[in-house]
């Protein structure tokens, strides 16, 4: 099997490096892409479920864009509104009709909506929503579940990192996931001051197994937090569109008063949104949060079309049976060499480990050196599917596993 | 936080504890200690303390008292004893009043050598021994200061307690030096040398591209693209260490 190399990667990587800080900062990053010589840094196309770095090598992608692209690169559907729409306007001095269509869209799909609001990422709506929350409610704090990623903002990001404050964390408070008594230890203790509760629709960390909410969890958070009027937030901007059309919360049964989206809602495109209850609505509209390309309409178009195309398709479902099949497939290869691989999370978008090793050693090996044989996966991160994988990917996925397995445990019984 | 404590604990456990290695690595801090029989406490009244034993060529840091030091100094505070190791004070001298002049002479030498390579002056000629002995010796300085930070300093304590268990070994290429860093629910251990199964290693590709980073001329995130710097493990480990080690220099510049 051909194994890649990447020196149009590395020299663009030295270029960047003298004009980016960082070379390639935030979530791109090549850090934690371990070993980082098995990984391209910079991608020339996309179509589909592929994409093809600088140096040519082409890739089945099982990172999406870190989950954008859920209906594949290029889809035809998604970019024939957006380019009709970018001959009309795209920014403008005023707003767009298709502003209001993609929220009585967003409305009538997702059970909770009685209204939608656009931005571009998912910190802009998480932080709305936390700027919602305290409004409403008049109170400070925000609890928030440890580990859980809700953006880059200071209030979110752990404690240490450059540029944050002390200040940052005085009115965030860390709790353990699927850790009811927690809280209702924190709701009791700061009584009368938590405005909102913000978490992910199952726990996603990045270096440790995925984790579902416990059976009755969300319910009895739900009702806690409705019998104490703090503001129940779902960050769904991973998992949105993936697990449900109407919100992840409908997969787990439960209402929260906001949920945020990014990712899956524009197939690419920039946009994201908040939506919430009708109690919210004045607190919302009172809460002054906008941008400079917040109502860009080619995104928003964008967004209608890929959000009309993942209800017609019923992309939850097709996702997770690409996922389940991908899955049952990587586990049998796995154990025919004797390796043990968990899987964990939804199965489109889950997070995978070779179990037996703590340090993710071997996951590293394993995830780099299938990527070097054109299969994308990283050890660190949850994967994603989209709906334009096909079954020659599958096929093309297990034998690169095969052969990734197979070099990985020629060097681990060599005393890696 | 009492700041001057912190950096008298720094001083006394992360940069003092560098004379082991410098009358290994300096050829002629080797030969002016070689003959040296001696034991020097440091402690601060109702703080921390540590002592210096030479003997044989070898030199032996410990934290804490020795049993019988030759030479006892007493530093009144924390800050007593950081205006000395900044050349600014003199301690007060409890035993040992014979040995001021090596005091004052010989091993004034050695802190100044030590001095030299942890913070050279500008236009300090940088050959491959220079920069073999100062990274050798950052390096140390470097991880002996995270287990005092993860102790005592507020940032970096919630940092380390949220810091995964496990070991981490950080060396350069090809013959190192290691030093390694266990984690264990919020405290941290130092120790010199590679750890047998570690959880997570940052490993230099060679001593320039150590020196570049541990002296802040190379980007860490470039580093790691480049490969000079190769990440391999448990990776929450590094970055959490590399939060710590970012703060070091701020109580010890």
């Amino acid at each position: 099997m051909n194994i890649y190399e990447y020196p149009e990667s590395q020299k663009l990587f030295t270029r960047a490096a003298k004009v980016i800080p960082g070379g390639i900062y935030g979530h791109f990053s090549p850090a934690p892409c371990v070993p980082v010589n098995a990984y391209p840094f910079f991608g020339s196309k996309a179509k589909g479920s592929h994409f093809w770095d600088v140096d040519g090598n082409e890739f089945i992608d099982y990172m999406c864009a870190y989950g954008p692209m859920i209906l594949g690169y290029a889809n035809p559907v998604v970019d024939e509104a957006y380019q009709a729409q970018m001959k009309l306007a795209d920014s403008n001095t005023i707003a767009s009709p298709k502003m209001v269509e993609l929220a009585e869209f967003m409305v009538d799909l997702i059970p909770i909506a009685d209204w939608a609001f656009f931005a571009k990422n998912g910190a802009d709506v998480t932080n709305y929503a936390v700027m919602i929350a305290r409004a409403a409610t008049g109170r400070k704090k925000i609890i928030a579940i440890k580990g859980g990623y809700h953006g880059t903002s200071p209030w979110m990001q752990a404690a240490g990192h450059h540029g944050l404050i002390e200040d940052d964390h005085t009115n965030v408070i860390r709790i353990g996931w699927n850790d009811y008594a927690a809280l209702e230890k924190v709701v009791d203790q700061y009584d009368g001051q938590i405005a909102g509760f913000i978490a992910t629709p199952y726990h996603h960390p990045v270096f440790a197994d995925n984790e579902m909410p416990a059976e009755g969890y969300w319910q009895k958070v739900q009702a806690l937090l409705n019998k104490k009027g703090i503001v129940f937030i779902i960050d769904d901007v991973r998992c949105g569109f993936r697990l449900h059309m109407g919100g992840s919360n409908e997969h787990f049964g439960f209402k929260p008063d906001l949920i945020a989206f990014c990712k899956a809602i524009g197939n690419g495109y920039p946009v994201s949104s908040l939506v919430g209850t009708g109690a919210l609505k004045s607190a919302a509209a009172k809460v002054f949060h906008t941008g400079s390309y917040w109502y860009s309409a080619g995104p928003m178009a964008a967004a209608l079309a890929c959000l009309k195309e993942l209800k017609r398709i019923n992309a939850p479902e097709v996702l997770r049976a690409y996922g389940t099949t991908l899955n049952e497939g990587i586990i049998r290869i796995a154990k025919s060499y004797g390796f043990t691989l968990k899987v964990t999370g939804d199965p489109g978008m889950a997070y995978y480990r070779l179990t037996g090793d703590e340090t993710l050693m071997l996951q590293q090996d394993w995830c780099g050196e299938c990527t070097r044989r054109g299969a994308y996966f990283t050890s660190h991160h949850n994967w994603f599917v989209s709906t334009a994988h096909t079954k020659e990917d599958l096929q093309r996925t297990w034998d690169i596993c095969d052969d990734a397995f197979k070099a990985v445990q020629q060097k681990w019984n060599a005393g890696a | 936080m009492d700041s001057e404590l912190l950096r008298a604990r720094l001083n006394l456990n992360a940069v003092l504890q560098n004379l082991e290695e410098l009358v290994k690595l300096d050829a002629e801090m080797a030969a002016l200690s070689k003959s040296w029989d001696i034991s020097i406490q440091f402690s601060v009244m109702s703080g921390p303390a540590a002592f210096v034993e030479f003997k044989h060529g070898v030199c032996k840091h410990g934290e804490g008292t020795h049993p019988s030091p030759v030479v006892r100094l007493l530093f009144t505070s924390p800050a007593h004893l950081n205006r000395m190791f900044a050349g600014k004070g003199m301690p007060i001298p409890l035993k040992g009043f014979t040995k001021l002049g090596f005091l004052q002479k010989d091993f004034a030498k050695l802190t100044q050598r030590l001095e030299h390579y942890l913070k050279p002056a500008a236009g300090t000629a940088r050959d491959d021994v220079f920069v073999k002995t100062s990274t050798s010796l950052t390096l140390y300085t470097a991880a002996y200061a995270v287990k005092e930070l993860a102790a005592l300093e507020p940032t970096c304590k919630a940092v380390a307690a949220h810091t995964p268990n496990g070991g981490l070994q950080i060396g350069v290429q090809p013959e190192g030096p290691y030093v390694h860093l266990l984690y264990d629910k919020g405290a941290v251990t130092v120790g010199k040398g590679s750890l047998p199964h570690p959880t997570a290693t940052m490993t230099f590709k060679d001593m320039p591209s150590a020196h570049g980073l541990l002296s802040g001329k190379l980007d860490a995130f470039q580093a790691v693209a480049e490969g000079s710097v190769m990440l391999y493990g448990m990776i929450p480990l590094i970055d959490n260490t590399s939060l710590i080690l970012d703060r070091v220099e701020q109580y010890l510049a």
